[in-house]
């Protein structure tokens, strides 16, 4: 059986998938970019982090908004040197997506290049390193410990949530930027500048990614793949959210951690099935919301139905 | 000695050159005609290399009536062994592993791809990455392909050749000539009327369903065939070096492929090699700098895979089509158009003019 | 006679949002029919939904006589029901030359056995050209097959659409909006095209059109759509006069 930890687990780590696919799928539905750069925040988010601790701790209160502007700056410096060009030149979202492609890996190699630089200057280990955040409000109850970390997860993904929700449904900018992703000619018609509902759009979802990050380093450690491994769960989510829906992506992002977490310990030991074996749970629930509900719309997609199914959904 | 070493150095490019040229090519049918965004190409590379490898290498040990497991280093002791013996087995293999890995690839990639082609490029991308990764994982936790460590041993179809140059230089025109057999099928493929249809669904997939296209039936004919050349890709990879593990095909190998079709022109076979002629160069050059100048203080191969990503972003910001843009599907059809003719006829005159010039003149002065 | 085109009470909602409801209507075959309607009143819904894009939340369309929802975009347009759309939608990129070849159904060359080998497709792609040319000769595109549909006007444009339609085995043609954005000669000049296309070719068309005055020299009869209901129908005199058509023009 799953032991409480696992029930702790999941929601910890539920909360940082959420940050982060939460601005996947913000990103996407606004700007129709599949931003694969998005993986590199998460492992900026988590090296900001770690920077600027290494002197001496510092306080997580301190540290959240400075990851936050980080992650959000960087974004908007990527939209202004490559997706605003490309945008212009009127770029399909398949050549966007590509690009994305060839961001993510420049910068991924680039960190690595200058990790491993700082590493031989400064003879400290940065290949694998933990941020020194001073987090209080550790709970112990019978004989458990609930860190910082986990409330400290907790709280930012339900702040986000909250912002986000009074973000869209309240605010001036919140509705431009969802009347640029419902229809973007109908959008410029109305005199809403695109391009500044662009970078605010990247400055948030960059924002969220890399304080994702940042709590992952928390919760495991800060490593130049730490973006690369979270990826398949990112996108299940977010495709569990159709690329379009932030109340559905929460629900992917706490699905797939309970399928790591819950389901795998108890396959665990009833089947002994190995606990490394983890990703494919979030790819078997992303290829079973392929199949069964299609997010079509957003994500482009065919009017199209394969005779079987047609013949299974015909009532 | 120092010729030797060039030759060495042109063989193993030619090599990879011409692996790396089937891979941009069969990814170059998939995004370049059928408008699907491939990132998960390592896969059917690697499941090409596994086929490869496994199935070689039980066809050995068995008719050896040695059933030691495959990964095992007994196993590996006796393949060297066996490997010299008998040069019609050793080709037959070979032939035989790569027509299994084109079609055991092939079939994957369609049995696979099939529930995503329904939906937008985008959850097709993030499933096809997916895939590749999964794969991997499992490679590397299954004990039959000896897990992390790979299968080493695989018989080089001409390990019975003493000479270690022959035998490199007659894989290498092998190879060469794989790749030039695999080249002008593509080429007769898009231009062909599937060509046509498949650069309409690229072109508006939407409009292509409507106009009666049977969209999902023709990109799962794409991905059929995409998949089958990298399987044999992947087949010519893992005879080339000979051992093989789960962690020669990671993602970053799908991106190489993907700036070598970018750079070289999307949507066109020939830039798909061109751009596969570059890259592996600038790759082998790297590799030449790494042994000159070891110790650097920045590792090169991040510099190289900067230098990956930089491409793809450079190219698609200011030269889109790449080095040979994408032209039409030359069918027969295009007989029928007169006015196309004269402009090539036109065009033809205008190219030979100069010549007729200094014909002339040599003409008249002579 | 019996309709070429039946639509039986089909509703359709996206979400909360009623775009069709409960609409009924029939088109008989070699006729030029109107379906107009202001804006946002599920025009364009409806051609989804005779056209396979969307299934019907209920109803039922027949197409010669058989029952066509359910059924896939690309195997309606099989039975010879063809569909433009409101922003054309060619292949871009391509050649006018090709956008014609890619149209004919199942063609040989299209088999992933067969494309290589020539000689198995040769016959069948010559005869397609020579439809293809005699096509574009009456559409008077003739010199622009090696252009990119992209260079080409607008107006040329959609009368690639037309001509592309006609490269299939197409019976009826539903255009959604033919002559949005173009000036009322112009548009004058579209429809007594198409009205020369139904006579020579023996066509039947349905056509989208927001404004009325434009199409009611041309069609035989008008539906008229209002928020998702058939507001009214008839002949052109009929629907001019009809007050509750009036009312949702002056309303709007
Ligand atoms: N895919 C869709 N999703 C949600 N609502 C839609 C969709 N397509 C159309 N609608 C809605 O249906 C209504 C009818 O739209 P439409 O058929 O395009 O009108 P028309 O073509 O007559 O101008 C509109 O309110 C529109 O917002
Ligand atoms: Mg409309």
């Amino acid at each position: 059986m799953p032991t409480i930890t696992e029930f702790i687990n999941t929601f910890w780590v539920g909360s940082i998938y959420f940050l982060s696919a939460v601005g996947l799928t913000i990103s996407y539905r606004v700007t129709r970019v599949l931003n694969f750069a998005h993986i590199n925040l998460m492992t900026i988010g988590a090296y900001t982090a770690v920077l600027l601790s290494l002197s001496s701790p510092v306080h997580v209160a301190f540290a959240i908004p400075v990851v936050f502007l980080v992650g959000g700056i960087f974004m908007m410096a990527v939209h202004f040197a490559v997706y605003s060009r490309l945008m212009e030149l009127k770029a399909t979202p398949l050549v966007l997506m590509i690009s994305s492609m060839g961001v993510w890996i420049f910068v991924k190699f680039f960190l690595y290049g200058l990790l491993g630089y700082l590493q031989k200057a400064w003879k400290v280990e940065m290949y694998l390193a933990k941020p020194r955040l001073i987090v209080g409000g550790e709970i112990k109850v019978e004989g458990l410990t609930l860190s910082g970390d986990l409330f400290t997860a907790l709280a930012l993904a339900t702040l986000a949530a909250i912002f986000l929700y009074v973000f869209f449904s309240r605010t001036k900018t919140g509705k431009a930027l969802r009347a640029v992703a419902d229809n973007p000619d109908l959008a410029e018609i109305s005199g809403i500048s695109h391009s500044r509902v662009m970078y605010i759009t990247w400055f948030i979802a960059g924002g969220l990614a890399s304080l994702s990050g940042m709590m992952w380093a928390l919760f495991a450690h800060a490593t130049p793949e730490l973006g690369d491994t979270l990826i398949l769960q990112l996108f299940a989510a977010s495709v569990i959210g159709g690329l379009y829906s932030v109340p559905l992506t929460t629900v992917g992002a706490y699905t797939i951690a309970a399928a790591e977490n819950i389901v795998i310990a108890t396959l665990h030991e009833t089947i002994g099935l190995e606990v490394s074996y983890r990703p494919f749970f979030a790819f078997f629930i992303l290829l079973v919301v392929i199949l069964v509900r299609p997010p079509l719309g957003a994500g482009g997609g065919l009017p199209y139905r394969f005779k079987v199914l047609r013949r299974l959904m015909r009532r | 000695m120092i010729t030797f070493d060039v030759i060495g150095f042109l063989l193993s490019w030619f090599t990879f050159f011409s692996i790396y040229a089937i891979l941009s090519m069969s990814l170059n049918l998939e995004v370049g005609y059928a408008g699907m965004a491939n990132f998960g190409k390592v896969a059917f590379y690697g499941i090409g290399a596994y086929v490869s490898a496994y199935v070689s290498m039980s066809i050995f040990l068995s008719l050896a009536g040695l059933n030691y497991p495959l990964y095992s280093l007994e196993a590996t002791m006796a393949m060297v062994k066996l490997a010299s013996q008998n040069p019609m087995l050793n080709v037959s293999v070979f032939i035989l592993t790569l027509i299994l890995a084109f079609l055991i690839a092939g079939a994957i990639g369609y049995v696979i791809m099939y529930p995503t082609l329904r939906v937008g490029p985008a959850f097709f991308g993030i499933t096809v990455l997916s895939f590749g990764e999964l794969l991997r994982i499992f490679l590397r936790h299954y004990e039959p392909t000896g897990a992390t460590y790979g299968l080493t041993g695989i018989p080089h179809p001409f390990a019975w050749i003493e000479d270690v140059f022959v035998k490199n230089l007659l894989f290498t025109s092998v190879t060469l000539i794989i790749l030039i057999l695999l080249f002008l099928y593509a080429q007769r493929l898009v231009n062909s009327p599937l060509g046509r249809t498949m650069l309409a669904i690229r072109e508006d997939e939407i409009a292509a369903l409507c106009m009666g296209k049977d969209v999902p039936k023709v990109k799962g004919k794409v991905l059929f065939i995409g998949s089958g050349m990298a399987g044999i890709a992947g087949c010519i990879l893992a005879y080339y070096i000979g051992s093989i593990n789960p962690n020669i095909f990671v993602p970053t190998v799908t991106f190489d492929v993907w700036a070598m079709m970018i750079l070289g022109g999307i949507g066109n076979n020939k830039g798909a090699i061109v751009g596969a002629g570059i890259i592996t160069l600038v790759d082998r050059a790297t590799a030449a700098i790494n042994f000159v100048f070891p110790g650097l203080i920045i590792d090169p191969n991040f510099i190289r895979w900067m230098i990956i990503g930089l491409i793809i972003i450079l190219v698609l910001l200011f030269k889109p089509a790449g080095l040979i843009p994408q032209t039409y599907t030359w069918t027969p059809a295009w007989k029928i158009v007169k006015p196309l003719e004269e402009k090539a006829k036109r065009r033809r005159e205008k190219l030979l003019s100069p010549f007729k010039k200094i014909s002339k003149w040599f003409l008249m002065g002579g | 006679m019996a309709p070429i085109l039946k639509v039986v009470n089909v509703t359709k909602y996206f979400g909360g949002v009623r775009a069709l409801e409960d609409v009924s209507l029939d088109v008989e075959k070699r006729a030029m029919v109107g379906l107009i309607g202001p804006n946002g009143s599920g025009k364009t819904t409806l051609f989804n939904v005779i056209t396979g894009f969307y299934p019907p939340d209920r109803g039922e369309v027949y197409f010669k006589g058989r029952r066509i929802d359910g059924l896939n975009p690309n195997e309606i347009f099989k039975l010879g029901l063809v569909r433009t759309f409101q922003n054309p939608r060619l292949f871009f990129n391509m050649s006018v030359w090709e956008n014609m070849l890619v149209i004919p159904q199942d063609q040989k060359g299209e088999s992933l056995l067969k494309a290589p080998f020539t000689r198995l497709w040769l016959n069948e792609e010559m005869e397609i050209a020579k439809k293809a040319s005699s096509l574009l000769k009456d559409f008077g595109l003739k010199d622009f097959v090696i252009n990119k549909v992209s260079d080409l006007s607008g107006a040329h444009i959609k009368l690639l659409e037309s001509a592309r339609g006609l490269m299939g085995k197409g019976e009826m043609f539903l255009l959604d909006e033919p002559a949005a954005g173009v000036a009322h000669t112009d548009a004058h000049k579209i429809f007594s095209f198409i009205r020369r296309l139904r006579d020579e070719y023996g066509l039947t068309f349905f056509i989208i059109e927001h404004r009325i005055e434009v199409l009611m020299d041309y069609v035989e009869y008008v539906y008229v759509l209002h928020n998702g209901r058939l507001l009214s129908q008839g002949t052109p005199e009929e629907v001019m006069r009809d007050p509750k058509v009036i009312h949702a023009y002056i309303g709007e």
